[in-house]
Formats: C-alpha cells, sequence, structure tokens
C-alpha cells in the first residue's frame, strides 16, 4: 500500500546521485511533499511523470555535486606517469619496441587497404533512391539435369512485363555483351574528322534504364537523353578525349566508318563508378532501334537483359508469381511454335526471378551474363584474411609483452609494494598497449595511404584513401582503442598478477619460462602463415596450368590484327597481300576467335530429322574463312576443312568432337545436322576439342561454317623477327587503310589477359602471404632474442665448459623449430580444404597435392630457422669471458 | 555580476520570504508566488534562485521540520539577513523614487 504511494525509485535514486549535498534533503523533501500533494488530483501514473520531469529539471549545474578538482589532476598525473613509463620501456628496448610496433603497423595498413576495399565492393548499386524497388529480370531452370539462370530475353519482355503489371513502374533494357553489333568494342571518330580510334566499353541501353539506375550527367538531360532514336551516350572521360573542354551533346559521331548510320550526342555521363556497369563507356540508344526486320517482335532471340522498377509497396515474390503468365503466354508458346518438345520441360522448370539491383555486384556468380561482376566469396576472403593479419599483429604483441616480463617484474613488484592496487596495474598496461596501438595505428594509416596506388594496381580497383571522409578519424580512433584493449589484456591481467614478494627476492618469474598459450600462438601465427603461402602456390600452379595446358590450337606467333571489316571488300585482297609477306605462314579471318572479347553466339544443333526432338546440342556457331583452322593449328581428327574452291562447301561445316558425340554421330563425316533455324548443313570434318572459354567451363558444342569477312585477321608467322614482320604488316595495312591506325594483338598476350583475374587472385595472396609471414618472424625474432638474452650466462657456462655451436644453437633453435613443424602439420587440412574450394571453379584443373604444403612448408622452416638461428649465433660466439666477468 | 543587482524575479522571491516569514522553504516559497502572481512558478528555479540569494549574502538557512509527508526529509528554510533587508528597502527607494519624478501628466490618461 506504502510502496504505492511511491514516485520512481530509480528517479529518486538518480536525483541523490547527481544532486550535492547541500540541497539534496530538502529539495527531495519538496519533491516528495509536491509528489503526494499531486497524488491526491491526478493518477499515480501522471504523478510519476510530472515527479520524473522534476527531477530531470533540476538536471543543472547549481544543484549539482562538485567534482573534486584535487582528484582530477591525480588522474591526469597517474596516466601522464604510465606513459611516461611506456616511453621509458620505447627507448630502453628499441628493438623490442620497433617489433611490436613495427609489426602492429602492418597488420592494422593491410587491414585498413582491405576494409577499404571490401567497403568498395559492398557499396556497389547501392546508392540508388529507389534502389529498393529495381530488379534486374532472371530466367531461370531449375531442372536437375541442367538448371541454368540468365539474364537475357526476347526484346518485347520489357515492353508486355511493363505492360501487363501495373505495378512495374518502369521497364528498360541493357545488352552488353561484345559482338552484338556495335555492343562491345568498335571504331569511333566525331564526324568531320578522318582518323578512327578504337574504342571500347559499348553497351545498348533503353532510355528508361539510365533514369532508373540514375546515371549521373555532366552534358545534357538524363530524362530524354537516349530518347531520341540513334542517341549515343558517352562517359565524360571519352567527352575530354575527343571534345575538350566544350559541351559536345548534339554532336554527330560515326562508328565503324558507317557514315550512312551516324549517332548524334544525347548526353554525357560521369565515368561510371560503384555501379555494376562500372566498365562501359558508351550507351547506345535501343529506342526504335530493330536490329534485322522484325526483330523487336520476334521471340525468338533472346538477347536483352530487361530491368525494372516496380512501384512501392509491390511485394517481389508476388510479382514473380505472376511473371510466371510472361512464360506461359510467350515463351512457352514460342518453343511450341517452332515444334520443340522442350516446352513440356520448360513449363515444369522455367521461372523468372527478380534480382535486387544491389545485389547484382556480388550474388550473380551462377548467372550467366556479360557483365564484370565480383564475386561474394572473395569479399569474404579479404575479410578473413584482414582479420587473421590484424591478430597475427595482436599475437606478437602479446608474446613480447608477456616475454618481457621479466624486466618489468620488479616495477610491478615495487609499485604494489608503494600501494598500487591490481585495478592500477591492469590500468597502467592496458594505457601502455593502447599508447602502443595508437602509434601503430597512426604508422599503419600512414603506410596503407603510401601503398594505396601500388594496391589499386594489383587489385585492380581504383580507390581513394579517404582522407576528407567525416568517418576516418573516429573509425580510426575506435580501431586504436579496440585494438588496443584486446591485445592489452591478457599482458596486462598476467603482469599485474605478480607477487611482489616472489619478484622482489629475485626468484625467476614465469615469463621467461616457455608458456603453453605463448607457444600456441606462435603455431597459430604460423598456420595462417602457411595456409596463405599455400594459397598463393596453388593460384600459381593453376595459372601456370591455364597457361601451358594443350589447348588444341597453337597459340604462339598469331598476329590478330583487328578492325578489318572496315577494309569492306578489299578485305580479301588485303589477306592476299599479307600472305605474299613471306614471314606469313597462315592468315584468316573471322569475328569468332578461341580467345574472350570476340564474338559468340548461342544456338542448338540437331540431327537432320523431319521435327527438332529435344532441345538439342547447344553450342556456338561461328562464321570462318577456310584457313582458319590451318592458321590456328587446329588438329583435324576425321574429314577435311572446307574450301573456297568447292561451291558445295558454302553448306559445309566443320564441327568439333564435342558436337560429334552430343550429336550421336558414330561417322560423323558426310552427316547432316540442322541449325535452331531449320537451315541444314553437311559435316566435312571433325575438329580436335579445343578451348574457346575460360577454362571455368566445360568445352561445349561448337560448328564452323565458310566466310570470308570478319573483324579479325589472325596472322601465323613462321619467324621469330616480330619487328621486321610487324613493320612489313603494318606497311600493308597502310595501303590499304591510310585513316586508321593498325591495331594487333597477340594471340597469347590475349589469351593470357583473360585470367588476368587468376593472376591477381595470385599476386594477392602472395602479398598476404609475405606480410604474414613477415608478422609472424618479427614475432618470432623478438622471442628468441629475448630467450638468447634470459639464457645468456648459461650459455656462456656452456661455451666456456666447451659446448660447440652446434649444440648450443640446438638448445636455442629446436623448441621454435618443433612449433613450427605442428604449425605444418596444422596448415595441411585448412589449406587443403580453402584451395580445394577454389580449384572447384574451374573445369579443368590441377589438384593440390602433397608437394605444396611440403613445398610451402620448408620454406617457412627455413624462413623460422634463420629468423631464430640469428641471435642464437650471436650468442653462441660471444666470448664468454666477457659476459661472465660483467658481474 | 555578483554585486548588489537584483533580478525581478529575485525581489519576488525575496518578498516572499519576507511574507512568510518563519515557514519559508521551497515548496511554500513556490505555492505563495503562484498565488501572488497568478503565473506558472517551476520548483527548479525557485531552488536555483535561492542557492544564488544565499550565495550573494541575502538569505541564510537551516535544516528542520522534516515530515511524514516528505519521506522523512527536512525543510531548508530561509530567512532574511540584514543585507536581504538592506537591498530589499534600497530597491523600494529607488522605485519610489523614481516614481516620484514620473509627470504628473503621465497618469492623467493621455487622450486618443
Amino acid at each position: 500500500m506504502k510502496s504505492n504511494r511511491q514516485p520512481p525509485k530509480w528517479a529518486v535514486r538518480f536525483f541523490l546521485w547527481y544532486c550535492n549535498d547541500h540541497l539534496s534533503d530538502a529539495v527531495l523533501g519538496d519533491l516528495l511533499e509536491l509528489y503526494s500533494r499531486r497524488l491526491n488530483t491526478m493518477s499515480k501514473r501522471k504523478a510519476d511523470w510530472l515527479f520524473i520531469l522534476n527531477v530531470v529539471l533540476f538536471l543543472q549545474p547549481f544543484a549539482m555535486k562538485k567534482r573534486s578538482v584535487a582528484n582530477n589532476s591525480n588522474h591526469i598525473a597517474m596516466f601522464r606517469n604510465f606513459i611516461k613509463i611506456a616511453w621509458r620501456n620505447v627507448t630502453n628496448h628499441k628493438m623490442y619496441a620497433a617489433i611490436k610496433i613495427g609489426g602492429f603497423a602492418l597488420g592494422i595498413a593491410v587491414c585498413l587497404l582491405i576494409a577499404l576495399f571490401v567497403k568498395s565492393e559492398l557499396n556497389v548499386d547501392q546508392h540508388y533512391k529507389n534502389g529498393d524497388r529495381i530488379y534486374r529480370v532472371i530466367i531461370s531452370s531449375s531442372d536437375p539435369a541442367e538448371n541454368w539462370k540468365g539474364t537475357s530475353f526476347p526484346p518485347a519482355a520489357a515492353k508486355v512485363i511493363k505492360e501487363n503489371f501495373p505495378e512495374v513502374e518502369k521497364a528498360g533494357r541493357l545488352i552488353a555483351f561484345d559482338g552484338w553489333f556495335d555492343a562491345g568494342s568498335n571504331l569511333f571518330r566525331p564526324a568531320g574528322q578522318e582518323m578512327n580510334m578504337f574504342e571500347t566499353r559499348f553497351a545498348y541501353a533503353d532510355q528508361e534504364l539510365i533514369e532508373m539506375l540514375e546515371i549521373p550527367m555532366v552534358y545534357g538531360n538524363r530524362a530524354y537523353a537516349l530518347s531520341a532514336p540513334n542517341s549515343i551516350l558517352i562517359s565524360k572521360r571519352k567527352a575530354d578525349k575527343y571534345f575538350p573542354d566544350q559541351d559536345p551533346v548534339g554532336k554527330t559521331v560515326i562508328l565503324n566508318d558507317n557514315e550512312s548510320n551516324p549517332y548524334v550526342i544525347g548526353g554525357v555521363m560521369e565515368n561510371l563508378r560503384n555501379s555494376h556497369l562500372e566498365g562501359l563507356d558508351f550507351f547506345i540508344t535501343l529506342s526504335e532501334l530493330e536490329f534485322w526486320e522484325g526483330e523487336q517482335d520476334d521471340w525468338c532471340c533472346n538477347n536483352y537483359s530487361p530491368y525494372i522498377q516496380v512501384r512501392a509497396s509491390t511485394n517481389p515474390k508476388e510479382l514473380e508469381e505472376k511473371l510466371l503468365k510472361i512464360r506461359d503466354d510467350y515463351i512457352i508458346k514460342q518453343i511450341e511454335a517452332e515444334g520443340d518438345p522442350w516446352a513440356e520441360t520448360a513449363r515444369k522448370y522455367l521461372a523468372l526471378e527478380l534480382q535486387p539491383v544491389g545485389d547484382i555486384h556480388l550474388h550473380s556468380k551462377d548467372i550467366s551474363d556479360f557483365l564484370v561482376v565480383s564475386d561474394l566469396r572473395i569479399v569474404w576472403l579479404f575479410s578473413a584474411i584482414a582479420v587473421f593479419i590484424l591478430l597475427l599483429a595482436c599475437i606478437n604483441f602479446i608474446n613480447l609483452s608477456t616475454a618481457k616480463s621479466a624486466n618489468r617484474a620488479k616495477e610491478i613488484g615495487l609499485r604494489k609494494v608503494v600501494g598500487s592496487f591490481r585495478s592500477n596495474l591492469i590500468k597502467q598496461f592496458l594505457t601502455e598497449s593502447v599508447f602502443f596501438s595508437a602509434i601503430s595505428v597512426l604508422l599503419g594509416t600512414l603506410l596503407a595511404w603510401l601503398a594505396m596506388p601500388y594496391f589499386n594496381l594489383i587489385a585492380g580497383k581504383d580507390l581513394s584513401f579517404p582522407i576528407t571522409e567525416w568517418w576516418l578519424a573516429p573509425t580510426l580512433i575506435l580501431l586504436t582503442v579496440i585494438i588496443g584493449l584486446l591485445s592489452g589484456l591478457y599482458p596486462s591481467f598476467y603482469l599485474s598478477a605478480f607477487k611482489p614478494i616472489a619478484v622482489l627476492r629475485g626468484t625467476p618469474s614465469q615469463g621467461s619460462k616457455s608458456s603453453f598459450l605463448r607457444s600456441g600462438l606462435v603455431v597459430f601465427q604460423f598456420t595462417t602463415s602457411i595456409v596463405l603461402i599455400v594459397g598463393a602456390f596453388v593460384v600459381y600452379r593453376q595459372m601456370q596450368f591455364i597457361l601451358h595446358k594443350k589447348l588444341g590450337f597453337d597459340k604462339e606467333q598469331v598476329v590478330m590484327i583487328h578492325g578489318t571489316n572496315t577494309l569492306k571488300d578489299k578485305l580479301p585482297v588485303f589477306k592476299d597481300e599479307l600472305l605474299r609477306l613471306g614471314e606469313v605462314a597462315h592468315a584468316a579471318v573471322s569475328s569468332y576467335l578461341p580467345i574472350e572479347g570476340t564474338r559468340r553466339n548461342g544456338t542448338s544443333f540437331w540431327k537432320d530429322a523431319p521435327s527438332k526432338t529435344g532441345p538439342g546440342v547447344s553450342g556456338q556457331f561461328w562464321r570462318v574463312d577456310p584457313d582458319f583452322i590451318n592458321a590456328m593449328g587446329m588438329k583435324l581428327v576425321e574429314g577435311r576443312t572446307f574450301s573456297n574452291d568447292i561451291a558445295s562447301d558454302s553448306a559445309a561445316i566443320v564441327i568439333n568432337e564435342t558436337m560429334a558425340k552430343g550429336l550421336g554421330l558414330e561417322n560423323p563425316v558426310g552427316q547432316r545436322i540442322m541449325n535452331w533455324n531449320w537451315s541444314t548443313w553437311v559435316v566435312v570434318g571433325v575438329v580436335e576439342d579445343f578451348h574457346f572459354e575460360k577454362m571455368k567451363s566445360k568445352i561445349k558444342a561448337l560448328g564452323m561454317a565458310r566466310s570470308q569477312w570478319g573483324d579479325i585477321m589472325s596472322v601465323k608467322l613462321n619467324t621469330r623477327d616480330m619487328t621486321n614482320t610487324l613493320a612489313s604488316i603494318t606497311d600493308v595495312w597502310e595501303r590499304f587503310q591510310p585513316n586508321q591506325p593498325i591495331r594487333y594483338t597477340f594471340l597469347d598476350e590475349s589469351y593470357a589477359r583473360m585470367y588476368d583475374d587468376v593472376k591477381r587472385t595470385g599476386n594477392l595472396f602472395s602479398i598476404f602471404a609475405t606480410f604474414g609471414i613477415i608478422v609472424a618472424c618479427l614475432g618470432l625474432f623478438g622471442l628468441s632474442a629475448f630467450l638468447v638474452e634470459q639464457r645468456s650466462k648459461e650459455i656462456c657456462i656452456r661455451n666456456g665448459l666447451g659446448a660447440s655451436i652446434r649444440i648450443i644453437m640446438q638448445l636455442l633453435t629446436l623448441n621454435f623449430l618443433k612449433m613450427v613443424l605442428i604449425s605444418v602439420l596444422l596448415a595441411v587440412p585448412v589449406g587443403w580444404y580453402i584451395m580445394n574450394g577454389w580449384l572447384q571453379d574451374f573445369e579443368y584443373r590441377i589438384p593440390v597435392t602433397l608437394d605444396v604444403f611440403a613445398l610451402a612448408g620448408l620454406l617457412v622452416v627455413l624462413i623460422a630457422a634463420l629468423t631464430v638461428s640469428f641471435e642464437s649465433i650471436k650468442a653462441a660466439l660471444v666470448n664468454p669471458a666477457n659476459k661472465l666477468r660483467s658481474e | 555580476m555578483k554585486g548588489t543587482h537584483l533580478g525581478e524575479f529575485e525581489e519576488l522571491v525575496l518578498l516572499t520570504i519576507a511574507i512568510l516569514y518563519d515557514d519559508a522553504y521551497g515548496l511554500s516559497i513556490v505555492d505563495e508566488l503562484e498565488r501572488q502572481t497568478d503565473r506558472n512558478v517551476m520548483l527548479s528555479s525557485v531552488h536555483k534562485t535561492l542557492v544564488r540569494l544565499e550565495d550573494k549574502g541575502y538569505l541564510k538557512s537551516h535544516v528542520g521540520g522534516a515530515t511524514k509527508l516528505r519521506g522523512g526529509r527536512g525543510k531548508r528554510l530561509y530567512q532574511l539577513t540584514q543585507a536581504g533587508i538592506t537591498v530589499l528597502n534600497k530597491v523600494k527607494a529607488l522605485r519610489d523614487s523614481m516614481w516620484e519624478q514620473v509627470p504628473k501628466i503621465i497618469w492623467q490618461g493621455v487622450g486618443s
């Protein structure tokens, strides 16, 4: 009953906590009197509220306790003393301090760089105003026999989706795969200029797409930059290149010398950053564009990637359900119309999905699109590495601090004797470690800032150090405190636990013995380093495997001359001229080449039969020069290649082994096969399977038919004298095309470039491994130096009694080497698991063999032995008399 | 600023304490002020003023008069000091003198 008449206890307690003694009793009395008076006129609830309000209102300087000033300055003096002692320790033991701080700074620098990298990866496509309502439409098949996801739809799909579903607000399409008409690379020149320049990064896009994705504009208006037919949007860097210091909107540009189809610049966009379309410099409008007659309404061909923006409060899952109607009414109808019995399977397994735009960059690994996307696993892997390297640095700190404890033991004992509490000592050592971490964070930040350009180079990124960002300073301070406390926690408890009597009497402290924990930490450090080294080795080996595998074609000594399509009808003559050069063995023209970035298509083949049966064998259909197979050094398994001299060869096809197997052809030569549009081809030859896609996927079916035209002339040389040969080829080119600089690449280099990402991963692994091992060795060096110092007298006596250097070395290093060996054993399963997982990406891969671990282990043991023996030898070589005489 | 200057609210508080004579403590001052001036007075601002006036030497205080109603807490009872009485008189004298100097015509309702 009585308690019911009381105001909230916590409020009273709070009041008594802050209020000074002069007022607290009187005021609280007043408040309580007022409260009881209020209870008579209003509800308890309200009275409580008013009481709390009163308490809060009293929170003013006049009512507050005066904090004792004297007490305050005492604290500051104490901290000042802590830091002074810490500084003396640094200057007295310069080497240990350097190892502590240097290792820390290295770890922090690596950690910072990786954090910035991860942050930029996570930021891609996160900045759109309506980002949560923008989706990319995906088609997926859950067929257990062959499940896949793709982004390609027929041209009208986007329009149909928008018209059929009121919840779809905007819909825009993108075509971003190289080789689709003008997407990919082109020769580019402003109208009125003669010189053509080679430009890459073209894509087709709808006006609505650039609105949805909020493409930032420099010149022109985003609302209609691409709305006019034949308009083109170019990036700022390209505008600066061709139209320096002017607004190029409205200017005309010519692609591939095609004067009959000029493009008008509709706008200039900022260089795209933080977007999955980051790689693109040119957007050609899709407005009123038809690639062939009737193309826009034909549901035959899937080339467009639709994006939609839905209205607020639309449930994407429900919309996905509704989109099945599009599948049934259009896509399956088309399959049925083609007489393809696949329709039944398709009805069962096909589905349309919506992928949030923010997921495209990191969550598209299993989706076949044509964009440069990243991989969430890389982000995870890097974050893990960052954490591990930071841990390694913290471990160094812990190890060195506890190992050096003997030197501090007397100080601790004395402090305790003059009345220091344990809590004060803990505070002291925590202050010390925060002090160390502050210096290290400063150094580490500086290091990261200096290393940024190199990191960008290696990671293929364009990051900048966020010096001007508001969050940098608070983050760094937080980092300092967290790292300082984390690494100082164990040493501070360990050191502060020393018993003053034992310490002052001179009993050897536990610090000099090798503690179990310390060994464990060293093992952890080296395990991590070995795993990183194994990673670097495996990636390197896979890269070597890729570069030296038998590919089914010969990539050496082939020069590819690009842009031959601009020669138009002079192309055959150009080829003849090239062949007249003595150094040229073969020349073949084609747009299709077995390296990435050349033209691709997707089609299906069937055995010749009255109607198509099943989904057919999906594969590529290439148009190549009759000399292509020779120029590429491919091997015919059966039959012959087609020829320009045999008229009926216009319907001849050379297939690869996979195709022959896929179609179930026993004796392929002479058989007839069908293409998707019912055209039939006669197989004249079978070529050995060759790699025309990345090693990440299996070799697919391929058919090649005759053509004389194409974008690239592949020239097989029979000489090693590159300089002169290239000069004479250039001469020929300039005779034909004086207005356009020749552009050639080497097949082997282009091939290697396909695997730049693998190489990059390898480089990063090597660098992290290097850092890991440096940090670990710094720690090991410190520990061994300390141990040697501890046992210096013992060593001298042993020396004096006739021990050889070898025995002393053994004595000092064996223990450490044991730890490293244990690390090797631990690292084997971990490294195997991680790297085997990485290799699963490749259809063609090396096995992870034990020799990799042996090699990595040997390397680490060697480095560790060197590190440890440095101090040991020094100790063993000292003249014992000098050392022993000193006391 | 800790001169003899007296703010309006300070003056009212001093007068209220004078009126209440031997029962002037926080809450009673608030009650009396509210009754006299018909305005809403906050307990915290009264206490703040009391602390300041005591600092200036116009008030002295002692503790007393605990009641059950107050949770057994005492009251801080305030009394005017000699200085407090002087300053009140000074203020009044100043007012009176200034009133004297206002021309009579002001009070005769300026025709409008």
